[in-house]
């Protein structure tokens, strides 16, 4: 195939896109709502994968303590932590401070405790770690202070980071189903529009085969068509998906009413991973599609 | 330059070509001619390589159609003009994009084509209409069209089927004209026609069918 047949190449796919621009626009628009329920999906994935991971670098710990608990039994509580590697006790929360603290984070909702006779909420110490390593054993560490008297419970970010990374894997498995998914939606969408042009061309391309045209000389518009379809779809979806973010990044995300959750949009690698899956979708599905009819 | 050798084709349980041996020359002329359903159409298409024999075997310019690939089939073509019945034009074209077509499939430089397709109209009479499309044209213009498209590319062989079928009896005599003049510069040319006008006064070798046997030749 030589180069000088190029320009035509080009310009063909474009005649082709013009005279079937309704059945292309159809199609560009179903793509493009595929491709953002994906990438939406990708954003959530991406973000609290960020917040997780932001979780698992500061390594901390509450201490829960018993009700009517002594000033020298907490003394000791203290001093045991702060005998602990790295150990530090950024806080100590008493029952008044955490029914405060919740109460501002419910914000308008604080009618919920309302009802409450009394504080049911322990005060605690907030431990955190600021050791960069991870060989500091928690749950060592946990067991011990649970031992020492007055301590009614302790619970460090393990214990939410074991649960959340099984949320995550679920999160990961409904992803893969999501996008295989919406991939062969898209093959099928791609595979239809240009199905629709070939059949609309099919004078053309019998004459074309007629006159000698090779039959790559006759399928390259149209794999073209297809690439154009879905480079197009990819951009447009992710310039949608970025509007989006900015709009919502403005604000601040709560997230489960208690965390400011700050959005991040997707990663360079993601952005183009998006792309060029939108581009080998267009192809696959134009090869698809130019399969077999030109038995002319 | 053209072979057959004891050619049969059916279309179901329709014979249109039965044990067909005809042989044509480098540069000669040749009426194809008999009644219609004689199989005139059917031989063309068979020596274009647009239909396949049920038996027999087709050589053009020493190469075996039955054997050729297709990728070779579509660099066999760009050898051969058709010109066929219906003219096959595009109607969202203009006149000189459909003529050019023949030669962009080959890929060549945009300059020579549009030179080579400017010449060409000019030859058939119809560089005033290159911007034209067939609907806009009469008859005779379109078939000029279709006549354009298949000698632009310097063909070695030229095939027309019933290329003069709708034209009044001017017409034809222009067209025949133009085919003379085709000939004269060596290209081997293949009609096939019912119009006895057209027989009546050539000197040119004439191939009688009826129901798919030669059934004489003159």
């Amino acid at each position: 195939m030589t180069l000088r047949l190029w320009p035509y190449f080009f310009r063909q796919t474009l005649i082709n896109i013009i005279n079937n621009r309704t059945v292309h626009a159809i199609g560009l628009g179903t793509m493009i709502a595929s491709l953002l329920i994906f990438g939406t999906f990708l954003i959530l994935f991406v973000n609290l994968n960020a917040w997780l991971q932001g979780w698992e670098h500061s390594l901390s710990m509450s201490v829960y303590l018993q009700d009517e608990i002594s000033e020298s039994k907490r003394g000791k509580i203290a001093s045991f932590i702060k005998d602990q590697p790295a150990a530090e006790i950024e806080r100590f929360i008493s029952k008044e401070e955490a029914l405060r603290d919740l109460r501002s984070a419910l914000g308008s909702q604080t009618g919920l405790l309302e009802g409450l006779s009394d504080n049911p909420l322990p005060a605690s110490f907030e431990v955190v770690f600021r050791a960069e390593d991870s060989e500091i054993d928690l749950q060592r560490i946990k067991k011990e202070i649970e031992n020492i008297e007055g301590v009614e419970e302790v619970q460090y970010t393990e214990d939410w980071l074991e649960r959340f990374e099984g949320l995550m894997k679920i999160v990961r498995l409904v992803g893969f189903i999501i996008g295989g998914l919406l991939c062969i939606g898209v093959l099928f969408i791609v595979t239809n529009t240009i199905k629709l042009t070939i059949y609309s061309r099919r004078d053309e391309i019998e004459i074309l085969k007629l006159v000698g045209a090779t039959d790559w000389f006759v399928k390259i518009p149209f794999l073209l068509e297809g690439m154009v379809q879905g480079i197009l779809s990819g951009i447009l979806a992710l310039l949608t998906l970025f509007s989006g973010y900015i709009l919502l990044s403005t604000k601040k995300m709560h997230f489960l009413s208690l965390a400011v959750l700050d959005l991040v949009f997707l990663p360079h690698e993601y952005v183009l991973s998006i792309l060029l899956i939108s581009v080998a979708l267009g192809l696959v599905g134009s090869l698809i599609a130019v399969g077999r009819f030109f038995d002319v | 330059m053209i072979q057959l050798f004891r050619l049969s084709k059916k279309f179901g349980p329709n014979i249109a070509l039965s044990d067909m041996s005809l042989r044509v020359r480098k540069g000669e002329f040749v009426f194809v001619t008999g009644p219609s359903g004689a199989g005139k159409t059917t031989l063309l298409r068979l020596i274009f390589g647009a239909e396949k024999p049920a038996s027999g075997y087709i050589l053009i310019n020493g190469i075996n159609l039955n054997r050729i690939s297709r990728s070779k089939l579509d660099l066999l073509r760009r050898k051969i003009g058709f010109i066929f019945q219906d003219f096959k034009l595009l109607p969202k074209k203009t006149v000189f994009e459909n003529v050019a077509l023949a030669l962009e499939v080959t890929g060549e430089r945009r300059t020579f084509v549009k030179k080579k397709t400017h010449q060409t109209l000019s030859l058939v009479g119809l560089a005033e209409k290159e911007k034209a499309y067939p609907l806009q044209l009469s008859g005779g213009e379109q078939q000029r069209v279709a006549i354009a498209r298949a000698i632009v590319k310097d063909p070695l062989i030229l095939l027309a089927d019933e290329p003069t079928g709708n034209l009044d009896p001017d017409l034809t005599k222009d067209i025949m004209v133009l085919f003379r003049s085709i000939h004269i510069k060596g290209t081997t040319v293949v009609v096939a026609t019912h119009s006895r006008e057209l027989l009546e006064d050539t000197a040119q070798r004439v191939v009688f069918l009826n129901r798919g046997r030669i059934a004489g030749e003159k």
